[in-house]
């Protein structure tokens, strides 16, 4: 039967799993987002060969469950002489992971922007990595701001597969306490209180930012 | 071929026999012209009879697909003449306008010299504001274009072509996309560019510009040149069916 008691009663255990859940989700998004950008720019202006190859690893991880990705880093890994700890490889696969659709967020932005805004910075004598640098990326700040805060929430519920290498974030700690208690109902719930209480600020920041950005 | 050197170098620029395809759609079927310096060329022509394309050619925002430019006596080709000097040398003015949003008025035109010429911040600015001031726009330094009018914004977008010092200017339809009311603030600019010797091509379809303003009037029909002369004698005296028609058109809107 579901008891607030056995959520009150084991808080600080649950809250160690939910900074450990959150520490994992900004270290991931930190180095999936800037090689997202790089993955992005290296697939839209790398040339052909540098694009096919992007491109493969885009649509590569974009078609494989995560948390293949997670197992294939934390065991398989190991036996080609990489290994690497729990959190190094949790944060190392999410970050492969999300990098793959933070590129497609940051392409879909740059193609946003009117072909004019290019052609007028290239009239002017400008390089491309000019026109990258001075003209497009900074108009794509803003409009890549509410997506990638998208990308936030989900990785914040994604990190929650790392429970299959044993990692102690969020949901395995609630795990454990249904074991202990042999309640499963209430650490769940508690659990699932906390998810939201991390992801819901975040979409509704996400949201905001859509409106002003519009 | 000998005589084609001699008489570039007399020239600001020489096209010759230039052709542009997309795909198997020719736009631009073997168009030649030259200029001299401080030319007034003025490009008419129906919607798409290829006036733009021809433009964006010449500054290789459109790569050719064939022919020969010659810009200040040196032959435009991938690999021999560096296309990014060839347009830091030709500026250009787009009928949407395309300034850049993020950007202030000021940051706009000093971009340019900044970024390409390398010119120190405080140098570039300062130059910037004379440009906006010459523009009529030093009280919109520091406005970012979704403050501005179309007029404004399309002067903006004259100023920053100009900081680049350019031998030429290309105008493809710059008052089209403006108030008929603000049409002038940016006629008014070009006027006084043409006064100052700017060599300078533009498509439009404003006659009484084109009769103040050009040197040459060139129609352009299905990506070939039909007819070219001085104002009055295209404007008085059309030769083709095709420019008495087009032309009773545009007089009557
Ligand atoms: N990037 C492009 N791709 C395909 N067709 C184009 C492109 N740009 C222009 N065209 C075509 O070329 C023709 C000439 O266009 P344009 O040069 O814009 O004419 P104008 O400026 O005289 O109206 C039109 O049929 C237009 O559809
Ligand atoms: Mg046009």
């Amino acid at each position: 039967m579901f008891k607030w008691s056995i959520i009150f009663e084991n808080l600080p255990f649950l809250l160690a799993g939910a900074w450990t859940t959150l520490s994992l989700t900004v270290v991931s998004m930190i180095f999936a987002t800037v090689a997202g950008l790089l993955v992005g720019l290296l697939n839209m202006f790398g040339g052909r060969v540098i694009g096919a190859i992007t491109r493969v690893y885009i649509e590569a991880v974009r078609g494989t469950p995560a948390l293949l990705l997670i197992l294939i880093v934390y065991y398989a890994l190991p036996r080609i002489g990489l290994n690497l700890p729990q959190f190094p490889a949790a944060a190392v696969s999410l970050a492969v992971c999300y990098a793959a659709y933070i590129a497609e967020v940051f392409r879909s932005a740059v193609e946003s922007i009117p072909k004019g805004q290019s052609e007028a910075a290239f009239s002017l004598g400008m390089s491309q990595a000019q026109t990258l640098r001075h003209v497009i990326l900074p108009q794509t700040f803003r409009r890549v701001l509410p997506p990638l805060a998208n990308e936030f929430a989900a990785l914040i519920k994604d990190t929650s597969l790392v429970a299959f290498i044993s990692m102690e974030d969020l949901l395995f700690k609630a795990k454990i306490i249904g074991a202990r208690t042999y309640n499963v109902f209430s650490p769940y719930i508690g659990a699932a209180i906390i998810y939201l209480i991390m992801t819901t600020p975040v979409m509704q920041w996400s949201r905001n930012l859509e409106k002003k950005v519009e | 071929m000998t005589g084609d050197t001699m008489v570039s170098q007399g020239k600001l620029l020489v096209v010759d026999e230039l052709h542009k395809s997309f795909g198997s759609l020719e736009v631009i079927k073997g168009v030649s012209f030259d200029m001299d310096f401080k030319e007034r060329l003025v490009l008419m022509g129906p919607s798409g009879s290829g006036k733009s394309t021809l433009v964006r050619c010449i500054n290789w925002i459109e790569p050719p697909s064939a022919g020969r430019i010659t810009f200040d006596g040196k032959l435009v080709e991938s690999g021999k003449y560096d296309i990014r000097r060839l347009r830091e040398d030709i500026g250009m003015v787009f009928q949407q306008f395309n300034v850049f949003p993020h950007l202030t008025a000021l940051q706009n035109v000093a971009l340019g010299p900044i970024a390409v010429k390398k010119v120190a911040r405080k140098t570039a600015e300062t130059e910037a504001m004379e440009l906006l001031a010459k523009v009529g726009l030093s009280h919109r330094a520091d406005h970012k274009p979704a403050q501005m009018s179309g007029g404004e914004q399309q002067r903006v977008a004259i100023a920053r072509a100009l900081a680049m010092h350019p031998k030429l200017m290309l105008f493809d339809e710059p008052t089209s996309s403006i108030d008929v009311e603000l049409i002038h603030e940016v006629l008014d600019v070009m006027v006084k560019l043409a006064d100052e010797g700017m060599t300078m091509i533009v498509v439009t379809h404003e006659i009484g510009f084109a009769k103040e303003v050009a040197d040459r009037v060139i129609f352009m029909d299905q990506g070939l040149i039909i007819e070219s002369g001085s104002p009055s004698e295209v404007f008085e005296h059309p030769q083709q069916e095709r420019t008495q028609s087009f032309l009773s058109k545009v007089l009557l809107a």
